[in-house]
C-alpha cells in the first residue's frame, strides 16, 4: 500500500482535492493525544491502493499550534511516500509560503497549482515548466473544484512514487535565523522571478464589496441574504421531507395488519409498524435539513460571501472571545444546529471551535420556531405570542454572553486569543457539482449516525411510554414522571411538561407528539407520540386540554426551557464528532440542561403572580 | 504610526509587527512581513482593517492592527 499526504494553507482547496480523490472512502479520527482531527481516505489506481492523509490546515510550519506540530512530525516521520503541496495560483506568492516552510524537510513532493481557473480569470499567466525546473519537483496546473484532471493527478502520483523527486532548493536563512520569514519570501521571489508576474497595481474595491462591506447596511444586507438562503434551503429539502413523511402512513397500516395477521405480540407489532417507520422518516427529514443547509452555505462560502460576513461580524464576536469566522456556524445554527456544529471546522484552533459550538447551541434552530408559535398560540393572543418570540430572541444574546463568560477563559485563554486574520477571496463562480457532492457526503454521514442513535433512543422512549392497557397511567413514563414531580415543580414544570422537556432534548420535532401523548393520554401513549411525529397532531384538541390542565406561567416556562435546552440528540452527537472530546460534549450538555431548568424556574416564578 | 490609524487607499510599509511571537508567526505566514509594502483598502471605525498585500486582500482584527507599526508612503 502507498501513502500520500496533502499539505496546503487554508483556502488552497486542499479539502476539495481530498474529497474528490477519496470520495466516501474516508475515515475521521484523532491524531494521537490531540484533539486535532485526522482525516484519512483511500483510493485505488491501477490496482494499487493509496491512502491519503489530509494534513491539518495551517499557514505555515513554524510549530505555533498543535496543527503545525502534528503536520511537521508527520512529514518528518516519512510515513508518506509523497507529499502533495497545494497552492492557490491566484495568490501564488503568498501561498508558496507553505512550500518555503516545507522545503527544509527532505521529502519527495509535487506542487499542485490549484485554482488555475481563478488565476486565468484574473489574466495571470504562470510558467509552470520553468518553476518545475527551478524547484526540481513536478508542478501541475490544476482546478480541483471542477472535478476534471484527477486522472492526470493520480497518474502523476503513481509516477512520482516510483521515481521520486525532492526540492533542489530551499530558503537561505541568515545568521541566527534573523527574520526567517523575510528569507522565505526572498526565496519565493527568486523562484517566481520570470515565472509569474504580479501586477503591482493598486487594489480596486469592487462595486459589490462597496455595498456589502459598509459598516451598518452591510450587516443588514448580510442577514437578509442569509434569510433568503434559508428559504432556498427549505425549498431544496421540502420534496425529500414530503416523500419521507408519507412513509409512516403508507407503511404503518400494512405492516400492522400483516404482523397482527400472523399473531405477533402487540409489542412487536407496535415496534415494526410505528417505531421503525417513524424513525426512518425522522432520520430522512433531518438528513434533508442538513443537506439543504449545507448546499446553501457551501454556495455562500464558495462565492466568497461568508468571508465578507466574517468581516462584518468580527467586532461583535470578539466580545464573546470569538472572531469573525464564527459567524458562519452561528448563522447556520439558525437553520439547523447540526449544520452549525459541523460548520465550526473553519475555526483556527480547537478552543475557538469548541466555544463556537457551545455558542451555536444557544441559537434556536428552525424546528423550534415551528413549534413555539403553536404552543404559545394555545395560551396567549397573537400579541402575546409575539412577545414570547421577542423574549426568546433577546435571551439568545444573554445566553451567548453567559456561555462565553463561563467557558471562554478555559477554552480560549487570553494569550491564545487570536483575532481574525483572514483573506477575503475574490468573488468566485460556484462549482455546483462539488457543493452538492460535499453536502451529500455530510448528509449521508449524519443519516448513518442518526439511524443508529435515533433508533436506540426511540426504543428507550417507546419502552417508557408503552402502556399495555392503553391508558397512560400504566406507562413507565407516568410512574417516573409523577414520582419526581415534586422536584420538577420547583423549576416550574409539572410531570407532563417535564417529560416533554426531556423529549425536546432528543428532537424538537418530538415535542408536539409528546405533549399530545401526555395530555390527551387516553389512548396508547406510544401510538400517539410516534404517530404525531409525522405531523398529525390535532392542535385544536390538544390546545383545549393543555390550556385546561396547566397554567400560563408553566406554559411560558416550558417554552423557554425547551428552546434553550440541548438542541437535539444529533446536535449532541455531532458536537462529539467534531470536538473529539467526551468531556467537553458532556460539559456542554450538562450546562445547557441545568441552565434551561434554572431559566424555567426564573421565568415561572416571575410570571406566575402576573399571568397565573 | 499604527496600522489602525491609516486612512483608506493609502500605501505604507510595515516597520514592526510587535514582539508577540505567536502573532508574528501567524501574520507573516499569511503574507505580512516587516518591510513589505501594502495598501489600506478600507478602514472603518470598529471594523477590521482591510489591506492588500502580496496580491491578497486581508481582513485584520482591529486590536491586532494596533500592534503593527507602519510608515505611511508620501
Amino acid at each position: 500500500m502507498r501513502s500520500i499526504a496533502l499539505l496546503g494553507q487554508p483556502n488552497s482547496g486542499k479539502s476539495t482535492v481530498f474529497n474528490q480523490l477519496t470520495g466516501s472512502r474516508q475515515h475521521v479520527g484523532n491524531w494521537p493525544g490531540k484533539t486535532v482531527e485526522k482525516n484519512e481516505g483511500s483510493y485505488t489506481y491501477n490496482n494499487e491502493k493509496y491512502t491519503v492523509t489530509d494534513l491539518p490546515g495551517s499557514y505555515g510550519l513554524s510549530g505555533n499550534s498543535d496543527e503545525e506540530i502534528i503536520t511537521e512530525k508527520f512529514i518528518k516521520s516519512g510515513e508518506a511516500d509523497l507529499v502533495c503541496v497545494l497552492v492557490d495560483s491566484s495568490q501564488l506568492e503568498r501561498s508558496m509560503y507553505m512550500l518555503a516552510d516545507f522545503a527544509s524537510m527532505d521529502t519527495p513532493a509535487i506542487l499542485i497549482l490549484n485554482m488555475m481557473d481563478v488565476a486565468n480569470g484574473q489574466g495571470k499567466v504562470i510558467d509552470d515548466k520553468k518553476l518545475s525546473v527551478r524547484l526540481g519537483i513536478p508542478v501541475l496546473p490544476f482546478t480541483a473544484a471542477d472535478g476534471r484532471g484527477f486522472d492526470g493527478l493520480k497518474a502523476l502520483i503513481e509516477k512520482e512514487i516510483n521515481t521520486p523527486h525532492r526540492l533542489i532548493t530551499k530558503p537561505e536563512f541568515g545568521a541566527a535565523g534573523i527574520n526567517d520569514s523575510n528569507a522565505k519570501y526572498a526565496w519565493i521571489s527568486r523562484m517566481l522571478d520570470g515565472v509569474a508576474r504580479s501586477s503591482g497595481e493598486d487594489y480596486k474595491i469592487t462595486g459589490l464589496d462597496k455595498l456589502l462591506l459598509r459598516p451598518f447596511w452591510g450587516k443588514i444586507m448580510t442577514v437578509l441574504i442569509i434569510l433568503v438562503g434559508f428559504i432556498a434551503a427549505m425549498l431544496i429539502m421540502s420534496p425529500f421531507m414530503g416523500i419521507a413523511g408519507m412513509m409512516p402512513k403508507l407503511l404503518g397500516g400494512p405492516i400492522a395488519n400483516l404482523l397482527t395477521g400472523i399473531n405477533v405480540h402487540p409489542w412487536l407489532v407496535s415496534v415494526f409498524s410505528l417505531l421503525i417507520p417513524n424513525t426512518i422518516y425522522f432520520c430522512i427529514s433531518m438528513a434533508a435539513f442538513v443537506f439543504g443547509v449545507n448546499v446553501v452555505f457551501g454556495f455562500l462560502e464558495e462565492i466568497g460571501f461568508l468571508a465578507r460576513a466574517a468581516y462584518q461580524f468580527d467586532g461583535p464576536l470578539s466580545k464573546l472571545g470569538l472572531q469573525g469566522k464564527a459567524v458562519a456556524p452561528i448563522l447556520m445554527g439558525m437553520g439547523c444546529t447540526i449544520g452549525g456544529a459541523s460548520g465550526t471546522r473553519v475555526m483556527d484552533n480547537w478552543g475557538q471551535k469548541m466555544l463556537t459550538m457551545m455558542v451555536v447551541w444557544a441559537v434556536p434552530c428552525a424546528s423550534i420556531w415551528s413549534i413555539i408559535p403553536v404552543i404559545s398560540g394555545m395560551f396567549f393572543p397573537v400579541w402575546g405570542t409575539a412577545l414570547v418570540c421577542i423574549g426568546i430572541i433577546a435571551y439568545i444574546f444573554v445566553l451567548m454572553f453567559i456561555v462565553s463568560k463561563v467557558f471562554g477563559k478555559s477554552l480560549v485563554s487570553e494569550d491564545s486569543r487570536s483575532g481574525m486574520i483572514m483573506e477575503l477571496p475574490p468573488y468566485h463562480k460556484a462549482h455546483w457539482k462539488y457543493i452538492i457532492k460535499e453536502a451529500w457526503l455530510k448528509c449521508f454521514d449524519m443519516f448513518k449516525r442518526a439511524i443508529k442513535t435515533v433508533t436506540l433512543v426511540s426504543l428507550v422512549f417507546w419502552a417508557f411510554s408503552f402502556s399495555p392497557s392503553g391508558n397512560i397511567e400504566s406507562s413507565l413514563l407516568y410512574k417516573v414522571g409523577t414520582f419526581i414531580e415534586p422536584v420538577t415543580r420547583f423549576f416550574g414544570l409539572g410531570w407532563r411538561t417535564f417529560m416533554a422537556f426531556i423529549s425536546a432534548a432528543f428532537a424538537k420535532e418530538a415535542v408536539l407528539g409528546t405533549l399530545n401523548a401526555v395530555f390527551a393520554g387516553q389512548s396508547n401513549v406510544a401510538d400517539v407520540a410516534f404517530n404525531a411525529t409525522a405531523g398529525s397532531v390535532d392542535t385544536m384538541a390538544l390546545s383545549q386540554i393543555m390550556s385546561q390542565t396547566i397554567s400560563r406561567a408553566e406554559a411560558l416556562a416550558f417554552m423557554f426551557a425547551c428552546t434553550f435546552s440541548v438542541p437535539c440528540l444529533m446536535a449532541l452527537s455531532t458536537t462529539f464528532k467534531e470536538s473529539h472530546s467526551l468531556k467537553w460534549t458532556a460539559k456542554t450538555a450538562g450546562f445547557y440542561i441545568v441552565a434551561a431548568l434554572i431559566l424555567s424556574c426564573i421565568v415561572y416564578h416571575i410570571a406566575a403572580p402576573f399571568i397565573g | 504610526m499604527k496600522l489602525s490609524e491609516m486612512k483608506s487607499n493609502r500605501h505604507g510599509t510595515v516597520r514592526s509587527l510587535g514582539n508577540d511571537e505567536r502573532f508574528m508567526n501567524r501574520i507573516t505566514s499569511i503574507g505580512l512581513t516587516e518591510g513589505v509594502r501594502f495598501q489600506v483598502v478600507k478602514n472603518d471605525r470598529k471594523m477590521p482593517v482591510l489591506i492588500y498585500v502580496r496580491e491578497t486582500l486581508l481582513a485584520l482584527n482591529r486590536r491586532d492592527c494596533e500592534k503593527i507599526d507602519v510608515t505611511e508612503a508620501q
